[in-house]
C-alpha cells in the first residue's frame, strides 16, 4: 500500500511540475517577444490553461481514455470522483497529471500565434483544440487507440504534446501570415529581437526542470526508482543540445547566438520525451546532440519560408519533436521496451522505427488539418482572426487588455516631464 | 558648374565613365567636392562676408584615404588660423558644405564627423588641444576620434595647419609610446567575414541578409594595419596605397599584401560599380560570385587578418620594450 501511495505521490508531484512550466512558457514567449505584447502573452497563457482545464475536464479525458474505439473514446466525461481502489493510481491523481499535458500542447500551439492573433481566437481555439484535437492523438497513442495496437512507442509526449500542438501553431501561422515588418519587399527578412533574453532563459530553466516531472512522472509509478532513469537521459539530452546549438550557430553564423543556444536545451528535452524511458545515456546524448543540430537548421529553413515562427515552437516543438519520436526507433533497448520493439541499432531491425514513422506521419497530419480547418473556418465566421495593423503596432496588451505589461515603459502622448 | 543641381547632374552622368578606375574614379570624387565646398564658400561669402581667418578644409575617411567607391558618405573637418571668434563663420562654412554634398549625392556621416560640428571645426589652437586630449586621455572613443582624424588631406587651403597638427600628435606618441598598444586595440576587432568551417559569413538578417559587408570584414584590416605602422613611422601621406610605398623599405614584410589591396580596389569596384547607394557599394551578395570569385574574397580577408596579426605583433613587441 505504502508502495502504491508513494506512486501517487511522485505522479503528483509530476503534475505540479508539469503545470509550473507554462511559468516557463510565459517567460520563454514573453522574453522572446516585443516588450508590447508582454502582459498579453503572459495572461493568455494563464486564461487559456484555465478554457483547457475546463475542456479538459468536460470531455478532453472521455475522449482520450473513455471506452470507445480505435479512434476517439466517448465515456468519463465530466470526470472526477474520490474513488480508489488501492492499486496504481487514484482516478484524480490519474486525471491531474494528464491534464497537464494537454495544457502544456495548447501553449505550443498558441506559440504559433503569437504577437498577431485576436484574444477571441484564442478562447475559441482552446475550446476546440482541447475538444478535438489534441484528445484525438492522444487516445490514438496513450488511451488504446489504433496506434497503440501498433506498439508506437511516446514514453512521455514527443509525438503527443509536441508534435500535435506544433502542427497547430503550424496551420495558425500560416494563416494569420508574418508579423508587420518581419520580412521585406525584396523577401528578405528582419530580425524582430524578443524584449528580454534573462526571460528568455529562465523560462528555458523553468521548463527544463519541468521536465523532470513531464518525463520522470510519466513511469507512473516509484518502482525501481527507474524516475531516476529517465530523467538523467533528460538531463543529458538537454545539455547535449544546447551545447550543440551554440556550437553549431557559432561555426555556422561566427556568433553564438543566445536564443539558438536556448532553443537547443528545449531541442534536448523536446528530442528526449518520446525516447527517455526506452534508451541508454549515451543515445540520449547523441539525441540531444542531434535535436540541437537540427534545431539551428529548422529554425533557418522556416524563416527563408517566410513561415513567421516567432517563439520557434515549429522548429523546437514540431521538428525536433519529429527527430524524438523517430530516435526511438533506432535506440530503443530491448529490455526497456515495455511496449513496441528494440531499435534499428539493438537488432531490431526497421519494424519499430516504422511504426514511429507512421505515428508521426498520421498524427501531425491529423493534427494540421483539423488545426487548419478549425482556424479557416474561424477566420471567415470571425471575420479574421488577427488583429488590424493598427492594433498590432500599438501592440496587443494595450489593443486586446486595455494596459500595458509595461507600463512606465510605454510613452504616453499624456506624459509630462519637469515642473 | 553653378549650382549644387548642376554638380549632381554631372556626376550622375559622368560617373559610369570613372567608376571603373580607381584612381580616376578618386579624382573625379575630389573634382565634385572640391567645386561643391567653393559653390558652398561663395554662398557663404555672400551672406556673411569673406573668411575671418585662414583655413583649411579637409577630407577624412576613405575620402581622405583616396578609396572611394561610386558612393561614399562625407567626412570632413575645417581648421582656421584665428580666434574663437571666427567659429560661427566657419560652422556655418560647414553646414553649408554639409548641405552641397548632400545635394551632390554624398550621405551624411552617421557618426557626424563633418565641418558643421564644432568638434570638427575648430582653430588650430583649439584643434592641437583637442589633439593632445584624445591621445592623452586615451579612451577608446578618444582614440577613435584621434584614428579618424589622422586619416586626413587637406582638399582646400592651408595644406600646413593639417601637418602641424600631425607632428604634434607623432610628438606625443613619441614620448608616449604604450599608445601604440591602445591604438592597436582599438581597433583589434574585426568583424568575422570566414566561418568555422572555411565558408562565407553573410549578413543574416535585414535587407542586406545574404550579402558581405566588405568595408569590416574585408577593407579595415588592412587600412588598420596601415595606419598603425604610418603613425609609428611618422607617415603623414593618408592613403593605404601610399603607405604601402612609403613603409616598405622599413617594414618588409608588407609587401607581400600590398598586390591584395591593389586587387581588392579593383574586386570592389569590379563589383559594385552599379551600386545604387553608400549601404550597397559595401554589401556584394554572396548568391553574385564565382565559386572563383568567392575564393579570392576569402583570400583577400585572409590575407588581411594575417597582415593585420603581423602588425599588431609588431607594434606590440616594439612599443612594450619602450615601457
Amino acid at each position: 500500500m505504502e508502495i502504491v501511495l508513494m506512486d501517487n505521490l511522485w505522479v503528483i508531484i509530476g503534475t505540479f511540475l508539469v503545470l509550473l512550466m507554462l511559468g516557463g512558457f510565459i517567460l520563454l514567449e514573453a522574453g522572446s517577444t516585443r516588450m508590447k505584447n508582454a502582459g498579453h502573452i503572459a495572461g493568455k497563457t494563464i486564461f487559456t490553461a484555465g478554457i483547457g482545464s475546463l475542456v479538459f475536464w468536460a470531455v478532453g479525458y472521455g475522449f482520450i481514455y473513455g471506452d470507445g474505439n480505435w479512434f476517439i473514446g466517448m465515456s468519463n466525461f465530466f470526470y472526477g470522483d474520490s474513488s480508489f481502489s488501492g492499486e496504481g493510481l487514484s482516478p484524480a491523481v490519474d486525471f491531474m497529471f494528464q491534464m497537464m499535458f494537454a495544457l502544456i500542447s495548447l501553449t505550443i500551439a498558441f506559440g504559433g500565434f503569437a504577437e498577431r492573433a485576436k484574444l477571441s481566437a484564442y478562447v475559441i481555439f482552446a475550446l476546440l483544440f482541447s475538444a478535438v484535437i489534441y484528445p484525438v492523438v492522444a487516445h490514438w497513442i496513450w488511451g488504446g487507440g489504433w496506434l497503440a495496437d501498433h506498439g508506437k512507442q511516446d514514453f512521455a509526449g514527443s509525438t503527443v504534446v509536441h508534435l500535435t500542438g506544433a502542427m497547430a501553431a503550424l496551420a495558425a501561422t500560416i494563416i494569420l501570415k508574418p508579423r508587420i515588418g518581419k520580412y521585406n519587399k525584396d523577401g528578405s527578412s528582419n530580425e524582430i529581437a524578443g524584449h528580454n533574453q534573462v526571460f528568455t532563459a529562465l523560462g528555458v530553466l523553468l521548463l527544463w526542470v519541468g521536465w523532470f516531472g513531464f518525463n520522470g512522472a510519466s513511469t507512473f509509478e516509484v518502482a525501481d526508482a527507474f524516475f531516476g532513469f529517465a530523467i538523467l537521459n533528460t538531463q543529458l539530452a538537454a545539455a547535449a543540445g544546447a551545447v550543440a546549438a551554440m556550437f553549431v550557430a557559432w561555426a555556422l553564423t561566427g556568433k553564438a547566438d543566445v536564443p539558438t543556444t536556448l532553443n537547443g536545451a528545449l531541442a534536448g528535452l523536446v528530442a528526449i520525451t518520446a525516447p527517455a524511458g526506452f534508451v541508454d545515456p549515451w543515445a540520449a546524448v547523441v539525441i540531444g546532440i542531434i535535436g540541437g543540430i537540427i534545431v539551428v537548421f529548422s529554425m533557418k529553413m522556416f524563416d527563408k519560408a517566410k513561415i513567421d515562427d516567432p517563439i520557434f515552437a515549429l522548429s523546437v516543438h514540431g521538428v525536433v519533436g519529429v527527430w524524438g519520436t523517430l530516435a526511438n526507433g533506432l535506440f530503443t533497448v530491448p529490455e526497456y521496451a515495455f511496449v513496441g520493439q528494440a531499435g534499428l541499432f539493438y537488432g531490431g531491425g526497421f519494424t519499430q522505427l516504422g511504426v514511429q514513422a507512421m505515428g508521426v506521419v498520421t498524427s501531425g497530419l491529423y493534427a494540421f488539418v483539423v488545426a487548419f480547418v478549425i482556424l479557416k473556418i474561424m477566420d471567415k465566421v470571425m471575420g479574421g482572426i488577427r488583429v488590424t495593423e493598427e492594433e498590432e503596432i500599438i501592440g496587443l496588451d494595450l489593443s486586446e487588455h486595455g494596459g500595458y505589461g509595461y507600463p512606465e515603459n510605454i510613452p504616453h502622448p499624456s506624459d509630462k516631464s519637469g515642473a | 558648374m553653378n549650382s549644387y543641381d548642376e554638380i549632381q547632374q554631372f556626376r550622375h552622368q559622368q560617373m559610369t565613365k570613372v567608376s571603373n578606375n580607381h584612381e580616376r574614379l578618386n579624382h573625379f570624387h575630389d573634382q565634385i567636392i572640391d567645386n561643391t565646398v567653393k559653390i558652398a564658400m561663395d554662398k557663404v561669402e555672400g551672406e556673411w562676408g569673406i573668411p575671418p581667418a585662414p583655413f583649411a578644409f579637409f577630407l577624412m575617411g576613405s575620402a581622405g584615404r583616396f578609396e572611394q567607391s561610386v558612393w561614399s558618405d562625407q567626412d570632413h573637418g575645417i581648421i582656421f588660423d584665428g580666434s574663437d571668434d571666427c567659429q560661427a563663420y566657419f560652422l556655418r562654412l560647414g553646414s553649408e558644405i554639409t548641405n552641397g554634398l548632400t545635394k551632390v549625392g554624398y550621405e551624411l556621416c552617421d557618426g557626424n564627423v563633418m565641418a558643421s560640428n564644432s568638434i570638427w571645426c575648430q582653430s588650430i589652437e583649439r584643434w592641437e588641444i583637442q589633439v593632445e586630449r584624445w591621445l592623452l586621455e586615451a579612451k577608446w572613443d578618444s582614440l577613435r576620434h584621434f584614428l579618424t582624424f589622422f586619416d586626413s588631406r587637406v582638399l582646400i587651403g592651408e595644406t600646413t595647419f593639417l601637418d602641424q597638427l600631425k607632428n604634434t600628435a607623432f610628438s606625443i606618441l613619441q614620448e608616449k609610446p604604450h599608445l601604440y598598444i591602445r591604438l592597436v586595440e582599438n581597433v583589434s576587432f574585426v568583424k568575422k567575414g570566414i566561418g568555422a568551417f572555411g565558408q562565407l559569413l553573410p549578413e543574416l538578417k535585414g535587407e542586406h541578409s545574404g550579402s558581405i559587408q566588405l568595408k569590416q570584414t574585408t577593407f579595415f584590416p588592412y587600412v588598420n594595419a596601415l595606419r598603425l605602422l604610418a603613425l609609428k613611422d611618422k607617415i603623414v601621406k593618408p592613403s593605404t596605397l601610399s603607405r604601402f610605398g612609403e613603409l616598405s623599405d622599413n617594414y618588409p614584410f608588407i609587401k607581400r599584401y600590398e598586390e591584395d589591396f591593389k586587387r581588392l580596389l579593383d574586386f570592389r569596384l569590379y563589383f559594385r560599380r552599379d551600386a545604387k547607394s553608400y549601404e550597397e557599394v559595401h554589401h556584394i551578395p554572396v548568391s553574385a560570385l564565382t565559386k572563383g570569385e568567392k575564393q579570392e574574397l576569402k583570400e583577400f580577408m585572409k590575407k588581411g587578418y594575417k597582415l593585420f596579426s603581423e602588425t599588431k605583433t609588431i607594434v606590440e613587441k616594439e612599443c612594450s620594450t619602450w615601457l
